[in-house]
């Protein structure tokens, strides 16, 4: 199983907005179990994300189900200017960034296992050839350093990295999440590649 | 900017190596169960605390939620308590006077226009009235000293003795 796809290839299989919508106006009348479904629908994103952003399993665990009680708890001030993704979404991340600030210099990594899949992936198999001759201890190597790489980001930038190269979301979906315009997400997310570039020089192959 | 994507190309690569990670086998099949046990737990103790004294968790809740309260309410309080003693160790003074004047006045108009007996002055008769004040510099008459106007002999002779 790969964790949250990019949202554009997940397209065909996301819900309709119009069964989103009936959802959502029966859960704000107080109907747990259409809110049992958007939960269900939203899950597995909404933990990746905030995994992705602390880099630990049971902070993420935590924050995804507070961000879920949260939305329930506000979900009458919600007017609908935006999807319930969106809304949801935003929720969430500043969920996860007030913790990580109050958090700050006690990072404890707790990173989930790579799935069999990583191991027949053809980028990353072509990233480790030539580093490691032993493949699985190169992929774990690899992820114990991107993940550090990443926690040396600040929140915004890692943020835009995770919304955009892991998650795949456009450019307008994390403005809107962001609550800041595209411009800012663009200048982010070169400013924070590059940096990963920096950190992670050791492990990539040349350009 | 494609020449920038194109430079940023194995980094690119790399980080789909996040979208392998997994959590635990089966993680996601429980997880809606415990947020929404988690919601219906939180809407139980909410109904709870209306039945119940909300008002007195509520003042609770202020003080948690800013301990400034706490300090002010506790100066608030002392304030109060000094006042209250600096107040009633007050020396007499003309104030006062006219306060116990004015709360002995309507007692005796009172007292007036109900029994004859009860309007001569407190010294004369001996009697206390509620409203009177605690230390009055008048001399209050000996109970057993004078003949109380109130206490009327009794004789116990039988008739034909």
């Amino acid at each position: 199983m790969i964790m949250a796809e990019p949202a554009a290839r997940q397209d065909p299989e996301s819900p309709r907005p119009v069964d989103e919508e009936a959802l959502v106006r029966r859960a704000r009348r107080g109907e747990l179990e259409a809110y049992d479904e958007l939960v269900r629908r939203y899950q597995e994103r909404i933990y990746a994300t905030i995994y992705h952003m602390t880099s630990n399993h049971e902070d993420a665990n935590d924050l995804a189900q507070e961000s879920f009680i949260k939305a329930f708890q506000a979900l009458k001030t919600f007017k609908g200017g935006s999807s319930f993704y969106t809304w949801l979404y935003r929720i969430a991340v500043n969920k996860t960034i007030n913790f990580l600030k109050q958090r700050k210099n006690r990072t404890h990594m707790s990173l989930n296992d790579l799935d069999f899949n990583a191991e027949h992936d053809p980028d990353l198999v072509a990233l480790i050839s030539d580093k490691t001759p032993r493949r699985e201890a190169g992929l774990t190597e690899l992820q114990e350093k991107l993940n550090e790489a990443m926690l040396k980001l600040s929140e915004p930038h890692r943020l835009v990295v995770v919304l955009h190269d892991v998650q795949g979301l456009s450019h307008d979906e994390i403005a809107k999440i962001m609550d800041c315009n595209i411009g800012t997400v663009r200048s982010r997310l070169f400013y924070a590649r590059q940096q990963l570039q920096g950190h992670l020089s050791d492990y990539l192959g040349p350009t | 900017m494609n020449e920038s994507e194109n430079n940023f190309e194995s980094l690119r690569r790399l980080l789909a190596l996040k979208r392998h990670e997994i959590p635990p086998p089966g993680y996601f099949n429980g997880f809606s169960g415990q947020v929404m046990s988690r919601i219906r737990a939180g809407e139980t103790a909410e109904s709870r605390e209306t039945v119940g004294s909300s008002w007195l968790l509520k003042f609770l809740q202020v003080f948690e939620a800013k301990p400034a309260y706490v300090g002010s309410f506790a100066c608030s309080m002392c304030l109060l308590l000094l006042f209250g003693i600096v107040y009633a160790e007050r020396p007499d003074g003309a104030p006062k006077t006219t306060f116990l004047t004015a709360l002995t006045q309507p007692a005796v108009s009172l007292a007036d226009a109900t029994s004859p007996v009860l309007s001569q002055s407190p010294a004369q008769t001996g009697l206390m009235v509620s409203t009177n004040p605690v230390l009055s510099l008048e001399p209050v008459a000996p109970l057993f000293g004078q003949q109380n106007p109130l206490a009327l002999p009794v004789n116990f002779s039988l008739p034909g003795n």
